[in-house]
C-alpha cells in the first residue's frame, strides 16, 4: 500500500461458504490485508442493496459480497437472485457516480481459503490504487 | 414625498447586507426559485412571481436539531442548539410576510419555541410588493393584500428603474442604506385579484364535518405530503431521538397530517384512517381550527399548493363548495 | 377536444352505472385552471357529463384501483397506463374481473401543470411504442394516430458519457433538492407497499430526517424497487415540487433489465419479472 492510504473494505460473506472459506484461510494461517471487516450474513441474497449504499455513505471505499458458488447455494436459489440484483446494482451505482468497481461480487465454497485470500488481495489492491472517493 | 432607491443602488445595498449577515433571495435553481443564501448579489432574481417553497423553511426548518446530550466524563451534557447569524430575507411577497406572522401564533406563545423564537428575532424582512397578480393569487380574500406591508421590516414596491422604499419598523430602519433618496412618485396602485367566498368557511366546515363531500373529494388526492410542504403556515412535524456512542440527537423534521399513518398511534389505532378524514383535517385545521385558536384564517392566499398538486386539489374551490353547500343548507 | 370520443366514454361510463354493472367510474375532467385535467370518480350516471378526454389527460388512474379492490369498477387508461394494470395484475395486487376497463388509443399527451399546457408530447409519449391499450373491455373508437417515434434512451446514454465525478456531483445535486414529499412514490402504481421501507422504524432503514444522506438513500432505493417493474409513466418526475429528473433514474434501469434480461414490465399480465426469477446458467458480468 502507498502513500499511506489506508482503504475501508466492507465484507459480506455468506455463512455456509464464504464465511467458512474464510474462516478455513484463518484456520491455516494464510495472510491477508487487514483492511476488510467482515459481517456474515445467511445468505449472499440476504444482501439488500440499501446496506451497500450504507456502508459507501458511512465510509467504506469498497464492498465485496460473497456467496456460494452458483448452484450450490445453502438455500438452494439465493445467489441466483443476488447475481441478478448485484448485476443491475454495479451498472447503477457506477451511473450514480459511485465506481462500478467499488461493489465486488465473488463466489467462494468453504474450502477455497487460498481463492478467499486471493480476492480480497486483488480486491484490496484495487481499492487502495483507485483512491479515496472523491466526495468522503 | 417617498423613499426611492435605484435598481443598481439596490444591489450594492444587498452587497453590503451580505458582508454582514446570511441573504436569503429568491435564486433560479433548475427552473424553479427558490429563497437560498446568496454569496454574490448576481444570483438574486429580481423578476419572479413567487417561490415554490415559502421562506417558513427559514424559520421551521425541513430538519433541525432540537438539542443534542453528550457524555462527559460518564455525565450527560445538554448541548443546545444555536442560531448562528443574523439573517435577512429580501424578496419575500405579502403572502408570504403574513405566513410567517401566522406561525408566531402556535411557535411564539409561552413557552415559546426557542430555535423558532431566536431565528425570528434575528431575521429582518425586506419585502417584495406585488405588480402582477397570478391566476392562482386570491390574497385579498384571507386579509392580505399584494402590497400588505404589516409584516416585514421593509416593503419595496418596484417602479421605473428603481423601488420606493417603505421603512416599517425600527429593524427595518437599522438595515436602510445611505442610497436613499426622495421621490415624487406615488405608490402604483396593487393589482386586481379575484375575490373567493370566504366569510362562512368557518362555519361551513363546523357544520358539514359529516358530509360525505370529503370522502367524494379525497378520491383523488394522493395523499402525498406536497400541499403540506409548500405552504407558508402549515407546521406539522415528527420528533425522533438518534442515539450514536453514547450520544443523543434529538431531531425534528416536517411532516403533513396528509400522509397514511400520521394519526396511527402504539396499538395500531388510527382515527384519520380514511383518506376523507385525512383530507377533512386539512381543511378543518386551516379554515376551523386554526381561526378558532387563533382569530384568522390558516391561509394567505398564496396559491402554490394550487399551482402544485398533481391532482388539483384547489382549496378556493374547496372553499366555494362549501359555500354552496352552506345555501343549499338553507341557513 | 374531440368530441366523439369523448362521447364514446360518457355513454359507456353511463351504461355501466345505469346497469349497475360498476360502483363508479374513474376517468378524467376538466381542472379548477379550466385547462388541463384532473382525475374524476363518477358514481352516478348524471357525474359522466363531467368526464373528458384530450392531450391533457397525463395522469395514470390506475393508481386509484387499489383503494376500490372490493368494488367493481369502469377506468379509463391510455396504452402506459395498460402497463400499470398488466403489471397489477401481474403482482396479484388487483383481480381483472373487479375491473371494465375503458381502453382510448393515445396520441400523446403534452407537457401539463397547473394553468400551463405545453405545445410539444411529454418525452415519454415521444419514444412509446404502444397504438392501443394492451388490456380492455372496450375500446373507444377513433382515428388512427400517428406520433413521432423517438430514439429511446438517449438521456440516459448523454448521462452514461458524462465522467464518473461528474455523474457524482449532479446526482448529489438533484438528491440534496428532494423535500421527501413522497409524491412520487404515491402517484405510482407500483409503489403500493402497506409500510414503506422509507416508513419502517425497526429496523430504521433511513429515518426522518430530510437531508442530503437520507435522501440520497430513498432515491436510490425507490428507483431500484422499481428496477423490471417501472413502466416508464413519468408521472413521479411530473408530479416531483422540486423537478428532480426521476425519469433519469428509472429508465436506466429500464435500459439495463432490457439489455440484460430481454425484460420490459407490464406486457402482459403473466410475465416473469426478472428480479423475482432466475436463470441457472447466465453471465451477468461477473467472473465465476
Amino acid at each position: 500500500m502507498n502513500s499511506g492510504y489506508y482503504p475501508k473494505i466492507i465484507g459480506f460473506l455468506c455463512n455456509w461458504c464464504s464465511y467458512a472459506g474464510a474462516d478455513m484461510a484463518g484456520t491455516s494461517r494464510m495472510s491477508y490485508e487487514p483492511n476488510i471487516r467482515i459481517i456474515r450474513v445467511p445468505c449472499s441474497g440476504r444482501v439488500d442493496p440499501i446496506l451497500l449504499l450504507k456502508c459507501f455513505q458511512q465510509g467504506a471505499d469498497g464492498v465485496l459480497v460473497s456467496g456460494c458458488h452458483p448452484g450450490d447455494c445453502h438455500y438452494n436459489e439465493g445467489n441466483y437472485h443476488a447475481r441478478r440484483k448485484f448485476a443491475l446494482l454495479r451498472d447503477f451505482l457506477d451511473y450514480l457516480g459511485i465506481g462500478k468497481e467499488r461493489l465486488r461480487v465473488e463466489w467462494c465454497s468453504a474450502s477455497e481459503g487460498q481463492r478467499f485470500v486471493d480476492k480480497v488481495s486483488s480486491f484490496t489492491k484495487e481499492m487502495a490504487e483507485l483512491g479515496p472517493r472523491s466526495e468522503s | 414625498m417617498n423613499l426611492y432607491i435605484s435598481r443598481d443602488d439596490l444591489m450594492r445595498w444587498l452587497a453590503q447586507l451580505l458582508r454582514e449577515r446570511i441573504l436569503l433571495a429568491p435564486v433560479r435553481v433548475e427552473g424553479l426559485i427558490l429563497f437560498q443564501p446568496v454569496s454574490k448579489v448576481e444570483e438574486v432574481a429580481l423578476d419572479f412571481a413567487n417561490t415554490t417553497l415559502s421562506p417558513k423553511e427559514w424559520f421551521l426548518p425541513p430538519t433541525e436539531t432540537l438539542f443534542s446530550m453528550q457524555r462527559n466524563d460518564g455525565q450527560p451534557q445538554l448541548v443546545p442548539s444555536m442560531v448562528e447569524k443574523d439573517v435577512v430575507i429580501f424578496g419575500l411577497r405579502s403572502c408570504d410576510a403574513k405566513g410567517i406572522a401566522l406561525m408566531d401564533s402556535p411557535f411564539l406563545r409561552e413557552p415559546a419555541d426557542t430555535l423558532y423564537q431566536e431565528r425570528r428575532t434575528r431575521t429582518s424582512l425586506i419585502g417584495l410588493s406585488c405588480r402582477q397578480a397570478q391566476p392562482e393569487c386570491f390574497c385579498t380574500s384571507v386579509g392580505s393584500a399584494p402590497n400588505d406591508s404589516s409584516h416585514v421590516d421593509i416593503l419595496l414596491t418596484e417602479i421605473e428603474d428603481g423601488y420606493i422604499v417603505q421603512v416599517i419598523t425600527d429593524k427595518g430602519k437599522a438595515l436602510l442604506p445611505q442610497a436613499l433618496v426622495e421621490s415624487e412618485e406615488a405608490l402604483p396602485p396593487p393589482p386586481e385579484l379575484q375575490a373567493v367566498p370566504t366569510k362562512a368557511v368557518t362555519q361551513a366546515v363546523r357544520e358539514f364535518f359529516n358530509n360525505p363531500y370529503w370522502g367524494r373529494l379525497a378520491d383523488r388526492c394522493l395523499h402525498c405530503k406536497i400541499c403540506a410542504y409548500v405552504c407558508p403556515t402549515c407546521y406539522c412535524f415528527d420528533v425522533r431521538d438518534y442515539f450514536n456512542k453514547g450520544n443523543l440527537e434529538r431531531v425534528r423534521s416536517w411532516d403533513s397530517c396528509q400522509s397514511a399513518g400520521f394519526t396511527r398511534i402504539a396499538g395500531g389505532y388510527d382515527p384519520r384512517a380514511t383518506k376523507g378524514a385525512r383530507l377533512r383535517q386539512r381543511f378543518s385545521h386551516k379554515l376551523l381550527y386554526f381561526p378558532e385558536e387563533f382569530h384568522d384564517i390558516a391561509c394567505v392566499g398564496c396559491g402554490r399548493c394550487v399551482k402544485s398538486c398533481p391532482v388539483n386539489i384547489d382549496i378556493r374551490e374547496v372553499m366555494s363548495d362549501l359555500e354552496q353547500l352552506e345555501a343549499k343548507s338553507g341557513s | 377536444m374531440d368530441s366523439e370520443l369523448i362521447q364514446q366514454i360518457r355513454n359507456q361510463a353511463r351504461d355501466l352505472l345505469e346497469s349497475g354493472t360498476v360502483k363508479g367510474v374513474i376517468g378524467y375532467e376538466r381542472a379548477s385552471d379550466g385547462l388541463t385535467a384532473r382525475p374524476a370518480f363518477a358514481y352516478e350516471p348524471a357525474a359522466v357529463e363531467r368526464l373528458i378526454f384530450d392531450e391533457t389527460c397525463t395522469h395514470n388512474l390506475v393508481i386509484y384501483l387499489r383503494d376500490k379492490k372490493a368494488e367493481k369498477m369502469a377506468i379509463v387508461v391510455k396504452p402506459c397506463d395498460s402497463r400499470a394494470i398488466n403489471l397489477l395484475l401481474n403482482e396479484k395486487q388487483i383481480k381483472r374481473e373487479t375491473l371494465f376497463i375503458i381502453g382510448v388509443t393515445c396520441p400523446g399527451v403534452v407537457e401539463t401543470s397547473w394553468n400551463y399546457k405545453g405545445q410539444t408530447l411529454q418525452a415519454r409519449c415521444q419514444t412509446c411504442q404502444l397504438s392501443k391499450p394492451l388490456v380492455y373491455d372496450f375500446l373507444v373508437e377513433r382515428e388512427p394516430v400517428e406520433w413521432p417515434k423517438a430514439v429511446p434512451y438517449l438521456n440516459v446514454q448523454e448521462m452514461e458519457n458524462k465522467s464518473i465525478a461528474a455523474r457524482r456531483g449532479f446526482w448529489l445535486e438533484q438528491f440534496e433538492r428532494c423535500i421527501r414529499c413522497y409524491a412520487c412514490r404515491q402517484v405510482c402504481p407500483g409503489c403500493y407497499c402497506p409500510e414503506c421501507f422509507v416508513e419502517q422504524l425497526d429496523p430504521l432503514w433511513v429515518g426522518i430526517r430530510i437531508a442530503p444522506k437520507e435522501n440520497e438513500l430513498w432515491q436510490i432505493m425507490r428507483a431500484f424497487h422499481l428496477a423490471g417493474r417501472c413502466i416508464g409513466c413519468d408521472e413521479c418526475e411530473r408530479v416531483c415540487p422540486v423537478a428532480i429528473p426521476l425519469s433519469l433514474l428509472n429508465q436506466k434501469l429500464e435500459k439495463k433489465v432490457k439489455e440484460l434480461f430481454d425484460f420490459q414490465a407490464g406486457l402482459s399480465p403473466e410475465e416473469q419479472p426478472p428480479l423475482a426469477t432466475f436463470k441457472k446458467e447466465e453471465k451477468l458480468g461477473f467472473e465465476e
